[in-house]
């Protein structure tokens, strides 16, 4: 079908529904856009359109982004948190300088962070650069690493330390002299002459006078800012710097430390700094999760996670817009009488409750008995007791008299009121109709709402 | 953009060669890292080379009308203008209430072709039902990507009341050719006008014959009698805030529309001129100088757009409506709602300017609820609610009594009998001559 046949049919079609809408009937036919094949606009926006509505914050975004990774670079992805001491740490309490400056000198400085480290790059006649700031190490690790190197120089030595490469050498207490001077056979301390003044000491007992025992910056006659011991059964030396200070950034340019500092670490070709890490810890308890999982199981959840989130995309696309619609209200018409029943029953309204039953039945019967909507109340009541052959008196109690005093007699009366409307009602019948009729009228009789209301 | 079930799988599938070719972490995340680029590969070939649905064309065609409870089909055709087959799912975004299903339909249209996509509508709420949008989302090849685009092809149907009181109309029409004469049991009533004289036939009545005209043509000759005609009928619908409330899961509204629907239909076959107005404080639908095939089809059609409104009837402006409509004798036909005293003195204030000059008739709703709640005395509960109900019924009696003392007619009946009744009404007013 082409097109111009196509629109010349509808038409014809609304034509002839504009002359057949007749009696409401779904015959009109209304063409939208037909004739001429329309130019049909998109709503959605094409990629095109959305990247150049959305350029801004896209540009924004980058600039965000540049600024960012500018901002890193130029910080020179200093680790200004970083550790202590540590040899690529250009922090003041960081060791870079004196690291950069040993090995300007020709030392092959190696950075190591583990006891494996250090056994795979040691060499004969290696240096080695303790300082366990956290107290990883313990003792037989520290004993073996008495055995690698020819000398070792602990900063800031703990218990655990002294115990194990200088078993004679104690804790001194903070220094408290003005100045430190150097006194002593050490080459590297004379060198140095004076060293930072304040920090911690170590002592060596006059009683225990070891020959391999050498304090160097005395503060009194027992505490030493420097000592140098040889170890009992390797051989190997250790210098004992209490202060941790004289090596870092921001003082080693200070008094003799540089020169301390050189002189210790920088008699060999091959100085290997470390500073122990977690990875020291022996392993202890059972293997971990990770340990005891294959390899495939991190990949396969994160491809399990990605294809939820695909997943989700799938069923969460909408399949285009919704139209929206305007609602009716709804109301229940009964809502008020439910609404003053509740009212009757929460203030225990028995007789006004009571008193609209009584004028509804009052005024069923005085229709039943043929009286007029606006008769008087005394002739309904004389009437309904003639016909039902009830004592009057009866009858007043139930329509007018008697007044409730509880629910029990609230439901009671309403009975009573009932009963008598049914009495009422057959009495009429019984006299109205001749007996045989009763039956066949009674289906018509007992029709309960009656559908259609008409004041007599 | 969307993707498929299918290209779910797929990443889903992965989970394989990670599990088979990854024994270590490494190897594994390498799989993992050749799977989705596969996966991105074949989505973006996918991608390229699915049909654009920007390039479809729509073209709709709806019937303007429908009534509600009926089915009618919409027509979309689709041109495919694009340089690819296009194989899509295509969603007509019809509002909820139009009835349109499911609504997804598939399609293949190959380049420079037109395809029909046909929908059954049956809506199920009375008004203007829209279409704003149509969506197609076109697949690729590899089915595991769609492009979709939303193209703007508006349309709107009219959903009419549906009438369901029209079962009535064949019994009143009979009653009402009684009336006129045209049967052979002829019913004469007070103030019906001669038509005509006939041959006497067995069961007329014997009162009606006419022993002149009996003598004259020496045989026995009736009289005829047919009610009086070209009377003016003017429905007046209350489409204010009482209206919206639903009795038998029926707003008081749509009731009020089917009454006045077959009492127009019912008076346009007896001769009567029908003007209906829907108001409350403005006109919200009026209806003048049709006849026939036509009111019905204008009074429906006005109807159809016909919401009630949450704001108080303007009793005092009907009156000059009703003036603007017509300054002679006329059926004034109220459909409105008789509740408490209260609610109905605006009602009660302008009837006597009505009753003055014209034949007023209240019609009213009465909720069947009610009339069976008062019958209900089961426990404590039941009696005061049979109490609130009694109370209810006493106000509409009392309103309605008050209507009457004003010289107006009163009709109330449950949703269902209410439409008969007014009819019943109506012909029965007609039959004593009081229109």
């Amino acid at each position: 079908m082409s097109a111009t046949q196509f629109g010349s049919q509808t038409d014809t079609a609304a034509r002839a529904g504009g002359a057949a809408g007749g009696s409401g009937g779904s015959g009109g036919y209304g063409g939208f856009g037909v004739g001429a094949p329309p130019v049909t606009t998109v709503a959605t926006p094409s990629l095109r359109a959305v990247l150049r509505r959305s350029s801004f914050w896209v540009i924004a975004f980058g600039c965000i982004v540049a600024v960012a990774v500018v901002a890193v670079l130029v910080s020179g992805g200093s680790n200004v948190a970083g550790r202590a001491l540590a040899g690529d740490n250009p922090a003041p309490a960081g060791s870079m300088a004196l690291v950069e400056v040993l090995r300007q000198q020709g030392v092959t400085v190696t950075l190591a962070n583990s006891l494996a480290e250090v056994r795979d790059t040691v060499g004969n006649d290696s240096t080695v650069f303790l300082y366990d700031e956290n107290g990883y190490l313990d003792g037989d690790q520290l004993t073996d690493l008495a055995g690698l190197a020819a000398r070792i120089v602990v900063v800031a030595p703990d218990f655990l330390s002294l115990q194990a490469l200088a078993p004679t050498v104690g804790f001194g207490g903070v220094s408290d002299a003005e100045s430190l001077t150097a006194n002593c056979a050490v080459p590297a301390a004379n060198r140095a002459e004076e060293l930072l003044p304040g920090g911690n000491t170590l002592s060596i007992p006059e009683a225990a006078e070891h020959p391999l025992v050498t304090g160097c910056f005395a503060s009194s006659t027992d505490t030493f800012s420097l000592v140098q011991v040889e170890h009992d059964t390797t051989g190997a030396i250790v210098s004992l710097v209490p202060d941790a200070r004289v090596f870092n950034n921001e003082n080693v340019t200070g008094y003799g430390n540089a020169a301390l500092a050189l002189g210790l670490l920088g008699p060999s070709d091959s100085l290997i700094w470390y500073l122990p890490t977690l990875a020291d810890l022996p392993r202890t308890g059972p293997p971990s999760l990770s340990e005891i999982t294959p390899g495939w199981v991190s990949p396969a959840l994160v491809l399990l996670a990605l294809v939820a989130v695909a997943a989700a995309f799938w069923r969460g696309r909408r399949f285009g817009p919704l139209v929206a619609e305007n609602l009716p209200v709804t109301v229940k018409a009964s809502e008020t009488m439910e609404g003053r029943a509740r009212l009757y029953a929460r203030s225990n309204a028995r007789l006004r409750a009571l008193d609209a039953l009584r004028i509804g039945t009052v005024q069923r019967l005085a229709r039943a008995v043929g009286l007029g909507r606006l008769a008087h109340l005394e002739d309904v009541i004389g009437s309904v007791a003639v016909i039902t052959g009830s004592a009057p008196e009866g009858v007043r109690r139930v329509l007018v008299d008697e007044i409730p005093r509880s629910d029990a007699q609230l439901m009671a009366l309403s009975d009573a009121l009932q009963a008598l409307e049914h009495a009422t009602g057959r009495a009429v019948r019984a006299g109205a109709v001749p007996a045989a009729e009763v039956s066949a009228s009674a289906s018509r009789e007992f029709v309960s709402p009656p559908a259609e209301r008409m004041d007599p | 953009m969307t993707l498929t079930g299918r290209f779910v799988l797929l990443c889903a599938l992965g989970v394989v060669p990670i599990v088979l070719f990854g024994p270590d972490l490494v190897a594994a995340a390498g799989v993992l890292a050749l799977w989705l680029l596969l996966v991105l590969v074949l989505s973006g070939i996918d991608l390229a080379l699915a049909a654009s649905p920007r390039a479809v064309t729509v073209q709709r065609i709806l019937p303007a009308r429908v009534r509600l409870g009926e089915s009618v089909t919409s027509e979309l055709y689709l041109t495919n203008t694009g340089r690819r087959r296009l194989v899509a799912v295509v969603r007509d975004a019809w509002q909820p209430s139009a009835g349109a299903g499911r609504n997804r339909n598939r399609v293949v249209i190959p380049r420079g072709e037109r395809r029909l996509v046909s929908l059954t509508l049956t809506p199920f709420r009375r008004g203007e039902r829209r279409v704003e949008q149509v969506t197609v989302r076109s697949r690729g090849p590899l089915g595991l990507w769609n492009r979709q685009a939303t193209l703007n092809a508006p349309g709107r149907i009219r959903v009419l009341p549906p009438f369901h009181a029209r079962k009535h109309l064949p019994s009143r029409i009979a009653r009402l050719k009684e009336l006129d004469g045209r049967t052979s049991v002829m019913v004469r009533g007070q103030g019906t006008e001669f038509d005509s004289l006939r041959e006497y036939v067995r069961g007329d009545d014997v009162r009606s014959i006419d022993w002149r005209a009996t003598a004259r043509r020496n045989d026995v000759m009736v009289r005829t009698w047919r009610p009086e005609r070209d009377r003016r009928v003017v429905i007046l619908l209350d489409t204010g805030r009482t209206a919206a409330a639903r009795v038998n899961n029926e707003p008081r509204l749509d009731t009020a529309f089917e009454a006045a629907l077959l009492l127009a239909a019912l008076t346009s076959v007896a001769g009567d001129r029908v003007d209906f107005l829907a108001f409350d404080r403005r006109v919200r639908g009026r209806v003048q100088g049709a006849s026939g095939a036509a009111l019905l089809s204008q009074m429906v059609d006005s109807m159809a757009l016909i919401d009630p409104e949450l704001i108080e009837m303007d009793w005092a402006a009907v009156p000059g409506q009703v003036r603007g409509i017509t300054s002679q004798h006329a059926l004034i036909v109220v459909l409105t709602s008789i509740d408490a005293a209260g609610a109905s003195t605006g009602l009660l204030s302008v009837l006597p300017q009505l009753t003055k000059r014209h034949t007023v008739l209240v019609a009213s709703v009465l909720d069947p609820a009610t009339v069976e709640a008062a019958a209900t005395r089961g426990g404590r509960a039941e009696i005061y609610r049979a109490a609130a109900a009694e109370r209810a019924l006493l106000d509409v009696a009392r309103v309605s009594a008050a209507i009457r003392q004003l010289g107006a007619d009163v009709v109330t009946a449950s949703p269902a009998q209410l439409p008969p009744a007014l009819a019943d009404r109506y012909i029965a007013l007609k039959a004593a001559g009081r229109l």
